[in-house]
């Protein structure tokens, strides 16, 4: 086995003239670091980027231990990380905005702030408690690892020392987006990308008495919407060579034109 | 033996005395590098397969030494993400696996309530009364069944299964246990099907004529003769197939909710579970290498693997008592000694039943009346119980039995009834009739003695399933039922008890039927030129499949690669070479257990060996490895079982005519079991193109844009893609059904290569 392995290692030969570069991380972050690579190799000859997932945490470690070059991560780094990594530099790229989404039918269409914490906490659990039908609410979150997840609940649970009582964690947002659109009782969350009109984005209010506010990437960027997220690319050290150029060519025009083609915002 | 003799002239006996001195040292010098090689192959299988149970209790290790053992197994609370830095809510993670276990157990156990009856009855159809030609139609459909991917499975379930179950039973969500169970019952009821049906057909011939012969119906022989015969074999069948069920990863995951919760109450179908494999698929791409998180999935593989490693002994166990019962050659020498050892082992069925019913009937009466209740309740009635039984005389017995069951009926109705009062119905309310009355048909008549706590247990169930009075409807009715029928003629009976069977049988292949529907209908629309030659856009939305195809077929060809030379030659050496004593079978032990190792445990294997440790990357080469490890098992082990058929009387001619071990096993041995080994191989390659959970951390990416040009590149591939449309890209409903098609057809096709060359061998094969 051993030589069949050697001989399968022996057929990869690159020439050396070819820059290589190595991205890896949330999947959040995925496809704006794709289509940046796949639009900058166009660009540029002789580039070889390979943009990988892996989630937030994995692209933080990665872009530590010098694994990859350039880590991807929907979150800032945590202060756990930068005991283990001190060099770690975050590069923000985009926002992006976090929906509490319904079924279209659900005659909802804005929440307090509270009432989301208490829906997601399972004090709330029937649609007539925030004025809604007499049915029962299906809480739908993420998986515990996922930086979507670890943003919602920073934002609604945490501050309240709250945990989550979902009723069903599914692997990805598409996922929570599908189930959601199927079923009239539930509720979930997800990046601006995914709202279509398959669900409902409901608009928040900081309490009773304010203006409800939709979710949308002009209220982000105004920074009416509150529940935002910085998405970031990290380096370990500040970039130099292909990573610097490919960062610098994210964070211009049409880098960011690539982000609010994936449904993010822009800077 | 006459016939072994003519046969053997016919084969090529060249090897004359024209074979000089020269020759005959060549031939010497040829066996010995065959025979050093030949060992060579199994020494690396055998190691290889010894590696990967160490190497993951290595990487569990540190887990185990500082959660430790009681924490992951008892602990209730599963926060693995918890972050004492967080600022505003510092927490330590917390790795309680409790739940997780019990989601594992609760949605296995739900799968062989839907699968034992439904594969039992339709083992009994093919072995028992299906003609021929049908039986050989079955049973091919049977196999074909098992080939689909649990990822086919899973996209039917998250798009058909989780609606239904939301809408029949009214529900918020349709992410639930039941969802698991009935997806992986399906799932399960090939490996009961097939390995149930070889044991009744075993039975031996003499057995049906004499009860013939007495004047005994088809069915009052197959009931009573046949079936207890053919019992340790059944029950074999059902350990296989929870074995099957406990391991299976992307169906579960895509349809259970995740929530790692125990179902409150324990029996609550209606609540999301989390397994232990869909917690390893789910978390453990996302988790840092050598973190604590990381260590601890791996603590879970190993827990994982330690109750299917106790299913599969269970198994093995029962099967070679079968063996025994029908050759008992060790008769004599286990007598004097070891006859009580023998007695208890008659009888520790028996004995576990026992136990386990008392346990089962403690806990449901506690949680009925609260444990001080339920307790004394369960001790002063088996006390009574077993005080009336002694003092009953033989012939009184069975009346008493009777009587019992119809005793605790109104009690246990009662007693529901004084709870409050629900009526919510379902669809599944008719299947779960049927199903009660299938089982309570096919427990022997002995057995009768547990009739009356089954009656308990399934009363608690309905109760809880359908509300009170529905629930005790219910069972009233499928024991009125079950009691009308034996008022029945035997010739009557046997009409409905064939019914039944029949019944079973269709509602199988309606399953199988309406998935396939599923996916030819959908998926068909989505056929075309380009979807099969583009490489997918819009993330999938658009565009084609050619790139996993091709991942596919590279991958499998790089498992193939790997596992036939390795495990063609260990099967050879095992079989024809190796001294067969205890160390033959310790190594056969470790590759059954291998083989009976849960995908996604490979899964995170070549993760931690191949991509971390040696360095692959999430790669072509990691992927292919991962999956050779996995087939490895299953070809070295059909290998030595149809080297093994072989006749012994071609191999002595072989050798009494002067040619040589490794001429004997290459003109003599391996002709005949050819078809043997290539089946293996075949299905093989069907097992390595479906899976999806060894790849998923090893080899795959969604989207690439450039074809893999070198094996350290990762690939596409269709069970990754259909996962990946299916959970995370909305609006892809079509390419979906689409790759699930694709992926569907290109199974059909390796398994009808396998059919095909398997009659085309057996043709040729004569002894």
């Amino acid at each position: 086995m051993l030589v069949m392995v050697i001989g399968i290692t022996g057929c990869t030969e690159e020439s050396d003239d070819v820059k290589k570069l190595t991205v890896a991380g949330s999947t959040t972050v995925q496809p704006v670091a794709a289509a940046a690579a796949e639009q900058y190799m166009n660009e540029h000859d002789k580039v070889d980027i390979q943009v990988s997932g892996g989630g937030s945490s994995v692209g933080v470690q990665q872009a530590g231990e010098g694994t990859v070059d350039i880590g991807m991560a929907s979150r800032d780094i945590k202060s756990s990380e930068l005991t283990i990594y001190p060099g770690l530099v975050a590069h923000t790229i985009a926002y992006d905005g976090i929906a509490i989404i319904v079924h279209p039918d659900n005659p909802i269409t804005e929440l307090t702030l509270e009432q989301v914490t208490a829906i997601f906490a399972g004090n709330i659990t029937n649609w007539q408690e925030v004025g809604g039908d007499d049915a029962n609410i299906g809480v739908i979150g993420r998986d515990a690892n996922s930086g979507t997840r670890d943003f919602f609940e920073e934002f609604f649970l945490d501050p309240h020392g709250l945990v989550p009582a979902y009723d069903a964690e599914l692997a990805s947002s598409g996922g929570v987006h599908g189930a959601v659109a199927d079923a009239p009782g539930a509720i979930g969350y997800v990046g601006l990308a995914y709202l279509n009109e398959e669900v409902k984005g409901l608009d928040l209010k900081e309490d009773e008495n304010a203006t409800a506010v939709t979710p949308s990437v002009a209220n982000v960027k105004s920074g009416e919407y509150a529940v935002a997220r910085n998405l970031n690319l990290i380096t370990m050290g500040q970039p130099t060579g292909l990573a610097k150029d490919l960062i610098d060519w994210i964070m211009g025009p049409d880098g960011q034109a690539i982000v609010e083609g994936e449904g993010f915002v822009p800077l | 033996m006459l016939r072994n003799g003519a046969n053997l002239a016919a084969f090529p006996s060249r090897r004359g005395r024209d074979g000089g001195h020269t020759r005959h040292g060549l031939v010497a010098v040829t066996d010995l590098f065959v025979r050093v090689l030949l060992f060579a192959t199994s020494l690396a299988s055998v190691i290889i397969v010894f590696f990967i149970f160490i190497f993951l209790l290595g990487e569990a290790w540190p887990a185990f030494e500082e959660v430790g053992a009681g924490e992951l197994v008892l602990g209730e609370n599963w926060d693995p993400e918890g972050d004492p830095d967080n600022p505003r809510y510092p927490r330590d993670p917390s790795f309680g696996a409790n739940a997780i276990i019990w989601g594992t157990i609760l949605v296995t156990l739900g799968a062989m309530v839907i699968a034992i009856p439904l594969g039992i009855g339709s083992a009994i159809f093919i072995a028992e009364m299906a003609p021929y030609r049908l039986k050989i139609v079955l049973k091919t459909a049977i196999e074909l069944l098992s080939g689909i991917p649990s990822v086919v499975f899973g996209f039917f379930g998250l798009l058909v299964l989780v609606n239904w179950i939301r809408i029949t039973w009214d529900l918020t969500l349709g992410f639930t246990w039941l969802a698991g169970s009935i997806l992986l019952g399906i799932m399960a009821l090939p490996t009961i099907v097939s390995v149930s049906e070889d044991a009744i057909s075993t039975v031996p011939r003499d057995y049906k004529e004499a009860s013939l012969a007495l004047g005994a119906t088809r069915w009052q022989t197959t009931r009573e003769v046949v079936l207890p015969a053919a019992m340790s074999g059944i029950t074999a069948a059902v350990i296989l197939g929870m074995g099957r069920a406990i391991g299976e990863t992307m169906a579960v995951m895509m349809v259970t909710g995740n929530r790692a919760v125990v179902p409150d109450p324990i029996v609550n179908v209606t609540s999301p579970v989390r397994t232990i494999t869909g917690t390893l698929a789910i978390e453990f791409g996302e988790v840092p290498v050598d973190s604590m998180h990381y260590y601890v999935l791996f603590a879970l593989a190993v827990i994982l693997l330690v109750l299917v490693l106790f299913i599969n002994l269970s198994a093995t166990f029962i099967l070679s008592r079968i063996e025994e019962r029908f050759h008992p050659r060790t008769k004599k020498a286990m007598g004097g000694i070891l006859a009580p050892a023998r007695a208890f082992a008659r009888n520790w069925k028996e004995l576990a039943a026992t136990l386990a019913a008392i346990l089962l009937s403690t806990l449901f009466v506690s949680y009925m009346a609260g444990p001080v209740v339920g307790v004394s309740v369960i001790a002063a009635s088996l006390v009574a119980h077993f005080l009336l039984e002694r003092m009953l005389p033989r012939h009184r017995r069975q009346q008493y039995d009777r009587m019992l069951v119809l005793a605790l009926l109104p009690v246990a109705i009662a007693g529901i009834a004084t709870r409050a009062i629900d009526l919510p119905a379902g669809a599944g309310m008719v299947l779960l009739l049927a199903i009660v009355v299938i089982t309570v048909q096919m427990v022997p008549e002995r057995a009768s003695r547990g009739n009356g706590l089954l009656v308990v247990i399934v009363l608690w169930l309905f109760y809880h399933w359908f509300g009170a009075s529905l629930g005790a409807g219910l069972v009233a009715a499928g024991l009125l039922a079950s009691q009308s029928l034996s008022l029945l003629t035997p010739k009557s009976m046997q009409r409905v008890a064939y019914g039944i069977v029949t019944a079973s049988l269709i509602a199988v292949l309606a399953m199988v039927g309406v998935i396939i529907y599923y996916i030819v209908a959908n998926g068909y629309p989505a056929l075309s030129w380009e979807f099969l030659t583009e490489s997918p856009r819009n993330n999938g939305r658009e565009g084609g499949i050619y790139p996993a195809i091709l991942g596919t077929l590279y991958l499998v060809a790089g498992a193939i690669l790997v596992a036939i030379p390795l495990g063609v030659g260990a099967g050879i050496y095992l079989s024809e070479y190796a001294h067969q004593g205890k160390l033959t079978q310790t190594i056969r032990t470790g590759i059954d257990n291998l083989n009976g190792t849960p995908s996604i445990v490979f899964g995170l294997f070549g993760y931690a060996f191949f991509v971390a440790y040696l360095g692959f990357g999430i790669s072509l080469l990691a992927g292919a490895l991962t999956l050779s490890f996995m087939i490895l098992p299953t070809v070295i082990r059909t290998t030595e079982e149809a080297v093994r058929a072989v006749p012994q009387g071609f191999r002595e001619g072989s050798l009494a005519l002067g040619a040589s071990k490794w001429q004997t096993i290459r003109k003599v041995v391996l002709p005949p079991a050819a078809s043997g080994v290539i089946t293996g191989v075949v299905l093989s390659i069907g097992r390595a193109a479906g899976e999806t959970a060894p790849i998923l951390f090893t080899a795959v990416v969604f989207i690439q844009r450039f074809l893999p040009n070198s094996v350290h590149d990762p690939v596409m591939a269709l069970p990754y893609h259909l996962f990946y449309l299916a959970t995370s890209i909305p609006e892809s409903e079509r390419q979906q059904a689409g790759t699930a098609l694709v992926l569907l057809i290109m199974i059909l096709i390796i398994y009808s290569v396998a059919t095909a060359l398997r009659m085309h061998f057996h043709k040729k094969m004569k002894w």
